[in-house]
């Protein structure tokens, strides 16, 4: 490659079986964020998150905001009884396990863990304004 | 035999559907947020309170209880349309302190991905903050903006609320509107009373929400249903009938004091910007009354912040002013004590009440952890002659021009 290629360390993952290849940021972002229920090809989504170190990168690299902006965001939505924010599991190995079982599921784990079990929709670049 | 067959095939017939179910239902979660604030002031004419609302307020001998709360709600999510919230406040309150505090009890019904049918207790949603005040973590300030926030005691209804999303070029705009009823109990100043209020709600929003703007406007219909209980003995007086052959114009006068089934218009407009290092808000509201004992008043506010990784500094510029001229009424044809004492007490009624207040704060908000932040905030109020309606001043006696409020404070979400 001539251009060199900013290092990403998360990668979104969906079932293996999802019929559509990839997702940009902004809809990941949306999916994430709880603006959007439904995947583009109209299925359900239900984004799983994390509760380990990963999650503030995680929500970095795809806002740009660190994580505690995040968390102000989503106090507001949940204790305004509109939604509530994804469901939270421990580790990689957790959200591998989910996505691997469940269609609608979107996550995200550490580039390094992904294997052929469940498919890469975005990984996720550092923010650029 | 055949309804023990049909049984358990529906029992076997449950158990495939709940294995593959993407969730277990019900999902229930408990969470919570409170504040532990303290302000004080350098008056002690002149308490400060966050909301009309509260009593007694702080002075130059500092407090807690008008900043500090703790939070607790509970979702049951049923399956995946149904939902159940149940939030509850420990705070500085008036009235019934179990009742007056259940903020959210209801039930919201998602037919489809992007509209939420709820009925229950709700938030009054009128204002940009109005239905997450207390979640101090979730907004920048020490407190909503004293001028905007203060002179609204109404914070849920029991009712029911319909809003739709629409995708609308790269944003989603919500249209939502609203209609119930709402009991609150507010203090009387200077006395021990609580006078209790029922107001019929009816109202509307919209809102655009895109990138990293968000603009909203409002529109809320309020019905004062009950006569505000320490009125009615000036009422009455004001309709006997040998007060009205002394002073004729004291029967009109009662129509023009009298709250009952007088009507209350919230319009507001508010824009705001985040994008993550610099942030602005700004909120405007015109509230319309025919009472005079509660005056049209028009507030505003515009905020500026900056982050600085985990510091936030901010300004913060408040603005209210009662707009409605002072009652004026022609005087009794005989200087009779008893009528000469009623009309002193509509004097104190109408000019007493209203609000005339500019503030200027600086503050600073510190995000030590992630579910965590600290801050502190100056404030500088300049109070105009009788404009001191959301504080609470003593009886008698001047009342400062200017005060300054410092506070200190921890939010925190769980």
């Amino acid at each position: 490659m001539a251009m060199p290629v900013p290092q990403a360390d998360v990668a979104v993952i969906a079932h293996i079986k999802s019929n559509f290849s990839s997702l940009t940021a902004k809809q990941v972002q949306d999916i994430f964020m709880g603006r959007t229920r439904i995947f583009p090809n109209g299925k359900f989504a239900l984004p799983i998150d994390q509760s380990s170190p990963l999650r503030a990168e995680f929500y970095e690299e795809l806002t740009g905001r660190p994580v505690e902006q995040i968390n102000a965001y989503w106090a507001r939505i949940m204790f305004t009884g509109q939604a509530s924010p994804p469901q939270r599991l421990p580790d990689d190995e957790a959200v591998l396990q989910t996505v691997r079982e469940n269609e609608g599921a979107i996550g995200y784990i550490d580039k390094t863990r992904v294997d052929g079990t469940i498919r890469v929709l975005l990984l996720v670049q550092p923010w650029k304004p | 035999m055949k309804t023990i067959r049909s049984l358990t095939t529906m029992l076997l017939f449950w158990v495939a559907i709940t294995a593959f179910a993407k969730d277990s239902y019900p999902d229930f979660t408990v969470t919570g947020f409170g504040t532990l604030g303290a302000s004080g002031t350098d008056t002690s004419q002149l308490s400060f309170r966050g909301t009309t609302k509260e009593t007694p307020g702080v002075t130059d001998s500092w407090g807690f209880d008008s900043d500090s709360r703790l939070g607790l709600q509970l979702d049951a999510a049923i399956n995946s349309s149904w939902h159940a919230t149940v939030q509850w406040v420990a705070r500085n309150t008036t009235g019934d302190f179990l009742e007056q505090n259940l903020e959210w009890a209801f039930l919201r019904w998602r037919p489809a991905d992007n509209l939420d049918i709820r009925a229950g207790r709700l938030g009054f949603d009128t204002f940009m903050l109005s239905e997450y005040r207390n979640v101090g973590y979730a907004y920048l300030w020490m407190r909503p903006p004293h001028e905007f926030y203060g002179g609204l005691p109404i914070y849920h209804f029991d009712g029911a609320d319909i809003a739709k999303k629409f995708t609308v070029g790269e944003g989603i705009m919500t249209i939502k509107a609203f209609g119930g009823h709402s009991f609150i109990q507010i203090p009387i100043p200077n006395s021990s009373v609580i006078a209790d209020r029922s107001l019929s709600i009816a109202g509307g929003k919209l809102a655009y929400e895109v990138g990293n703007w968000n603009v909203r406007m409002s529109y809320s219909y309020l019905l004062n249903n009950l006569e505000l209980a320490p009125l009615q003995p000036v009422l009455d007086g004001l309709n006997n009938a040998a007060v009205n052959t002394v002073w004729p114009s004291a029967q009109s006068l009662s129509q023009q004091i009298s709250t009952k089934n007088k009507a209350f218009h919230y319009s507001s407009i508010g824009l705001a910007y985040d994008d993550g290092v610099w942030l602005t808000q700004l909120e405007a509201s015109y509230i319309d009354t025919d009472l005079i004992t509660y005056p049209s008043v028009a507030n505003g506010y515009f905020s500026l912040g900056r982050r600085f990784g985990k510091l936030t500094l901010y300004s913060l510029f408040g603005i209210s002013e009662t707009l409605n001229n002072r009652v004026k009424f022609s005087n009794p044809l005989a200087p009779v004590p008893a009528v000469a004492a009623l009309q002193n007490s509509i004097g104190r009624l109408s000019n007493l009440i209203g609000v005339d207040e500019k503030s200027i704060s600086l503050g600073l908000r510190w995000d030590i952890h992630e579910h965590v932040a600290l801050k502190t905030q100056w404030s500088h109020y300049w109070l105009g002659d009788n404009g001191t309606a959301l504080w609470l001043a003593p009886a008698s006696g001047p009342t400062p021009d200017i005060v300054n409020v410092w506070s200190v404070g921890m939010d925190f979400v769980f």
